[in-house]
């Protein structure tokens, strides 16, 4: 209950040591010493009883300890304290750009690429704090599926909604960036970054990814390019009449491009193989796109003295008119 | 106090009682207080209204017939006068209060004063005991003046060692020293009420006259509020709300109660009591007291 409360001078309790000698002096050494008037005998008046205000003699010495006791507690400056923490941080932008293409299908990523990117896109987002979030998808043509945002929730289910198949098949990297440097150009934190996941080659759209890389550095942004696709051939269902059987299909990744439009915009280029090393990927991003915290902790006093203090002035108060008035003693 | 404020004082005292003593109280302290036994001193020739039983016969035979005629003589006697006065005078705290014009052992002080001059007039001897708890001080009876002066110093300067008051320890120490029948003066505040038999003892030997000695702040108190008050004789402090409700009554019953208690043993044992007040004369006390021994003598 009291480690909220401290004395700014704890050196002044050790006053609260002449207390008890102040006690001894009013009740035991100064009891016979008080000035009186000498009288013959006091035996006429042991009949005489007592009154309420001879009960209460003590009254004014009473007061007179508590008067000291608390200008002693005053002067040691008891104090309040709340902690609190100010956290100032400042989120940056991301864009999630992935690829929603046919060929995101393939198995070589388990469950299937498609799935793992969501996956791990989602842990991607838990991880963050502060940051506004947005979600593009592209294949033959590209669309903002979550603009920028700190609703998570929001995020994750957007997230959870990609589904292969909504817009018109085909891989438009470039329109994917620049869709998504649409939805960054207005931002004005102080960096923006844009995480494209893809696992073909630009094959649609009316912007060459390189150009949109440009545009992306006129404005600041950066891109970090995953590549997701084994080396060689891919399992890919295909949907028979006989069920879904699996073809071998060959993996064509762009990596030239887009390690350049990586390098150009001062991001990053990864290759996935396999779903552990997608999640590596995106970690290694989170990590490298710490957003700056500033955590001041400070302690906020609130000096309580006056409580005491008026305490202290109050049975002065008392102790000054009691004695004076009800219990003014002669001489 | 100088030696100079001292003679002072005791010229004072003198002066304020030489009227008394030469006006008022010669012939009462005289017939008041009677000596033993009467002795011849001469014899004179008889009067109307003589008692014919002090017609000295041989006298009168003896006178010369010559002349042709008669002559009775009758002797005339008088009271042997070797009497002694003992000032008792209550020595202790209790004394040291006063609050009106003087001090319960100043007014003791002219007391003894007066008395002690009426009995040098006398051709009396007269002694000092100062008792507090404890016997004090003793002069033994003397005569004389400067003896008075002695007495008066003593009075005027003594400081005593204990506080208390105790009238039985005196008096069963003047009824063990002193053999001869001695007139008693006892100058106190009479605070204490234990003495009953000692005084008996003393008064069977000894003509023991009390003179109480009351301030009229002892009587009563006023309504003056919470009053710290001192008992000086014990030491014990007391407050007292003296605007209590019926506080005055209460206190004056208390007084008059211990004033009851002290008639009481003086009139069982036919002590004859003066009370004086301090700041009043103590002449008319000390007349009414002669006036009534008087009479009572007469008779």
């Amino acid at each position: 209950m009291f480690e909220n409360y401290n004395f700014a001078n704890p050196l002044f309790l050790i006053l609260l040591l002449v207390v008890p000698i102040i006690v001894y002096w009013f009740f035991f050494y100064k009891k016979n010493k008080v000035t009186a008037i000498d009288y013959p005998t006091l035996k006429n008046l042991e009949v005489i009883p007592l009154t309420l205000r001879e009960k209460i003699k003590n009254l004014p010495n009473i007061l007179r300890i508590l008067v000291i006791l608390f200008a002693i507690l005053a002067l040691a400056r008891p104090q309040s304290k709340i902690k609190s923490e100010v956290v100032k941080t400042e989120g940056i932008d991301i864009i999630l750009a992935i690829d929603i293409s046919a060929s995101m299908l393939a198995e070589d990523l388990k469950p299937n690429r498609i799935e793992a990117a969501k996956k791990v896109g989602q842990q991607f987002v838990t991880q963050r704090m502060n940051d506004r979030i947005g979600l593009v998808v592209f294949s033959g043509e590209s669309f903002t599926q979550c603009p920028l945002t700190i609703d998570y929730n929001i995020l994750q289910n957007s997230i959870q909604n990609i589904k292969h198949g909504v817009v018109e098949d085909g891989t438009a990297i470039g329109l994917g960036i620049a869709n998504s440097i649409n939805r960054l150009k207005e931002s004005k934190s102080k960096s923006k970054v844009i995480i494209l996941l893809t696992d073909g080659v630009n094959n649609r759209g009316e912007i060459d990814p390189l150009t949109a890389a440009e545009i992306a550095l006129q404005f600041g942004i950066k891109i970090y390019t995953v590549a997701t696709g084994t080396f060689g051939t891919a399992p890919y269902p295909i949907e028979t009449p006989f069920g879904k059987q699996y073809q071998m299909v060959p993996v064509e990744i762009d990596e030239k491009t887009l390690r350049q439009v990586s390098n150009r915009t001062g991001g990053k280029f990864y290759r996935a193989t396999k779903y552990s090393e997608l999640k590596n990927i995106y970690s290694e991003i989170d990590k490298l796109e710490k957003t700056k915290i500033n955590v001041r902790s400070y302690t906020r006093h609130k000096d309580l003295f006056y409580f005491p203090l008026s305490l202290c002035l109050v049975f002065l108060f008392l102790e000054l008119t009691i004695s004076q008035t009800y219990l003014k003693r002669i001489p | 106090m100088t030696p100079q404020e001292l003679l002072k004082q005791i010229r004072l005292v003198e002066i304020h009682t030489r009227k008394l003593v030469n006006q008022l109280f010669s012939g009462e302290y005289h017939s008041v207080f009677k000596g033993r036994g009467m002795s011849f001193s001469e014899v004179r020739e008889y009067q109307y209204g003589d008692d014919i039983r002090n017609i000295d016969w041989n006298v009168s035979a003896r006178f010369d017939y010559s002349k042709r005629f008669e002559k009775l003589f009758v002797k005339i006697f008088e009271e042997e006068r070797e009497l002694s006065v003992l000032l008792l005078v209550d020595a202790s705290k209790s004394s040291n209060f006063g609050t009106n014009l003087q001090f319960k052992n100043e007014l003791a002080t002219e007391i003894c004063g007066a008395l002690g001059f009426s009995a040098i007039k006398n051709n009396d001897k007269v002694g000092l005991i100062l008792f507090s708890d404890e016997i004090e001080k003793v002069i033994l009876p003397k005569k004389g003046k400067p003896h008075i002066f002695r007495i008066l110093r003593e009075l005027l300067t003594f400081e005593p060692k204990n506080k208390g008051t105790n009238i039985s320890k005196v008096l069963e120490y003047v009824s063990a020293m002193i053999k001869k029948k001695t007139i008693l003066f006892i100058l106190s505040d009479f605070i204490d009420t234990d003495f009953e038999k000692p005084l008996r003892i003393a008064k069977n030997k000894h003509d023991v006259i009390a003179v109480r000695i009351v301030d009229k702040l002892e009587e009563s108190i006023p309504k003056a509020g919470l009053l710290q008050l001192r008992d000086s004789e014990t030491g014990q402090m007391r407050l007292v709300d003296t605007s209590q409700k019926n506080f005055q009554l209460k206190f004056a019953s208390q007084f008059l109660k211990h004033q009851e208690i002290l008639n009481n043993i003086f009139k069982k044992n036919k002590v004859d009591v003066i009370t004086v007040k301090t700041g009043e004369s103590y002449y008319k006390p000390l007349q009414q007291f002669f006036k009534a021994r008087e009479k009572r003598m007469a008779i």
